[in-house]
């Protein structure tokens, strides 16, 4: 692990708001909790959202510490198509609210995204899936808690291992007492408070170094960060694009918020959040380039956000900084939790292991799932393994093949499971060979244009004709 | 290609002016959804 000499909270500091919103965000878990008495109360929030919470917790499940850390470090790396490369995450928000109306309409009771491709491709399009969709979650979460562990270490000197387990203890704590009610109701609490917490961030960088300072010592001492046309950086930018449009078409995050949100609400409220969150990796990325200008010696690039912030803003800026980053975290891996959960409770347990479990049996089942995925993210988390950002974009090669099944599955009746699973199996392994043979820039690249070839060769040489009311079966069952 | 100084402002400073915007759309938001009793 990687000493930072620049930590300006002290650890009681760093222990007393760590303290504080401990105690904030587990009392709202509990409270809204108590009224989470039925199964879709926990995991889908009552099926009820508003367009206010619905705007507020798409957004801030998608600024995540991957955000607020990764941004800077992209921006350091890829310099100006870093930031804006991260900034086309927002594509996936937008491009997944005409699905959300889609989805609603086809599968009106459905709980995860399992649900769909069981319904849509068959079992073992299904099981793959799943597979993908784990590795996926238990990697975002692992990037989290790395992120947490890191971000209390540079800012307090705390130990990397306390912070990492304190965010999973509170995060873990809050979800398990209220569900998706707690995370959506302190979704929308952190959201403001990112935001407000990256204005100031970003006003005071602008008024301590100026654009000025910040690009004559760029192009003095890293001129290729100011370039247009670095070639890594474009193909970073499709990269990203593609990881993000798979990170959302295929996570059950984001599916359980389209159960959840209420009838005509989903839609508008993707779209508004992917227009709102698009300018955040711009703000919080371009602080980076003013590491120059400090004269920092960043030990690792995923740090460097936080050193820029401690070493411009001193206390004030750091409180600030640390806040922004906890309710990232936090927003996130609440999310996560809770999503992933739902995965495993309603794909894993309910269809292959108790298919006659009681909703009762569920909730109890729910819990002990938050708890374990909690247990094991620790235990990943204790060694600190990668670069946030080298995790993240491996994790590209597995979502971005999901991509066309999902948008083929959900649109096209000659989308079809031989072709499904063969998109998501191939396009999964060469983009993993991809990542490893070229660099993490084209992982979700490869992979994404792998599996789109699949599906279209395979909806020609042997096209389907999907029964659209066969998606129905959630209804009939639970009716 | 290198970008100016001026291109650098003027991208960060419209980025953060919409990101100043968010918040105050989303409170509005959760007031107009309070008052109807549509939070969730």
């Amino acid at each position: 692990m990687n000493s930072v000499n620049s930590a300006v909270l002290d650890a009681d500091t760093g222990w007393l708001i760590l303290a504080i919103f401990s105690v904030i965000w587990i009392f709202l878990g509990w409270f809204w909790g108590r009224k989470a008495k039925q199964l879709d109360d926990f995991m889908l929030a009552g099926r009820n959202v508003g367009m206010a919470l619905g705007t507020a917790t798409a957004m801030a499940t998608w600024v995540t510490s991957n955000t607020t850390l990764v941004a800077p470090q992209f921006a350091l790396q890829l310099g100006i198509w870093g930031m804006l490369g991260y900034s086309l995450g927002c594509i996936g928000l937008i491009m997944f609210a005409p699905l959300v109306k889609r989805i609603r309409s086809l599968v009106p009771n459905g709980y995860t995204s399992g649900d769909f491709i069981r319904l849509r491709y068959g079992v073992w399009t299904w099981r793959l899936f799943l597979l993908i969709s784990m590795c996926y979650a238990i990697g975002w979460l692992i990037s989290m808690g790395m992120a947490g562990g890191v971000l209390i270490h540079a800012l307090t000197g705390i130990d990397y291992q306390y912070g990492m387990t304190v965010i999973l203890i509170i995060c873990v704590t809050y979800t398990l007492l209220g569900g998706l009610r707690a995370v959506i109701g302190t979704d929308f609490i952190q959201t403001i408070l990112i935001l407000v917490g990256i204005i100031l961030l970003a006003i005071f960088t602008i008024s301590e170094i100026g654009f000025e300072k910040m690009h004559a010592d760029v192009l003095a001492e890293r001129p290729e960060l100011l370039n247009v046309l670095m070639p890594a950086a474009i193909m970073f930018l499709f990269n990203n694009l593609l990881f993000g449009v798979g990170e959302i078409f295929h996570s059950n995050v984001w599916w359980s918020r389209a159960f959840a949100f209420r009838e005509g609400v989903g839609g508008k409220a993707y779209l508004f959040a992917g227009m709102i969150w698009a300018p955040i990796p711009v703000v919080a990325g371009f602080i980076a380039l003013g590491a120059s200008s400090l004269g920092l010696n960043v030990p690792a690039a995923d740090m460097v956000g936080p050193m820029v912030a401690a070493k411009l803003l001193g206390f004030t800026g750091a409180v600030i900084v640390f806040i922004v980053v906890f309710s990232s975290l936090a927003s996130s891996l609440d999310s996560l939790l809770a999503a992933t959960s739902d995965l495993i409770l309603q794909d894993i347990y309910r269809g292959h292991i108790n298919p006659q479990a009681s909703d009762e049996q569920l909730r109890r089942i729910a819990k002990i799932i938050i708890v374990l995925l909690g247990v094991v993210t620790w235990l990943v988390c204790l060694p600190r393994i990668a670069t946030l950002g080298s995790l993240l974009q491996y994790l590209g090669a597995f979502v971005a093949s999901t991509i066309w099944p999902i948008a083929a599955g959900l649109y096209l009746k000659k989308a079809n499971a031989t072709g499904a699973f063969l998109a998501m199996l191939l396009g999964t392994l060469t983009g993993i060979w991809a990542f490893f043979s070229i660099g993490f820039y084209v992982a979700a690249l490869v992979s994404a244009v792998v599996s789109m070839l699949i599906m279209l060769i395979s909806m020609w040489l042997i096209p389907g004709n999907f029964d659209w009311s066969s998606l129905n079966e959630i209804k009939e069952k639970s009716s | 290609m290198i970008v100016s100084s001026g291109f650098l402002g003027f991208m960060v400073s419209i980025a953060l002016a919409v990101t100043v915007i968010a918040p105050v759309v989303l409170i509005i938001l959760w007031i107009k959804d309070w008052i109807k009793g549509q939070l969730w």
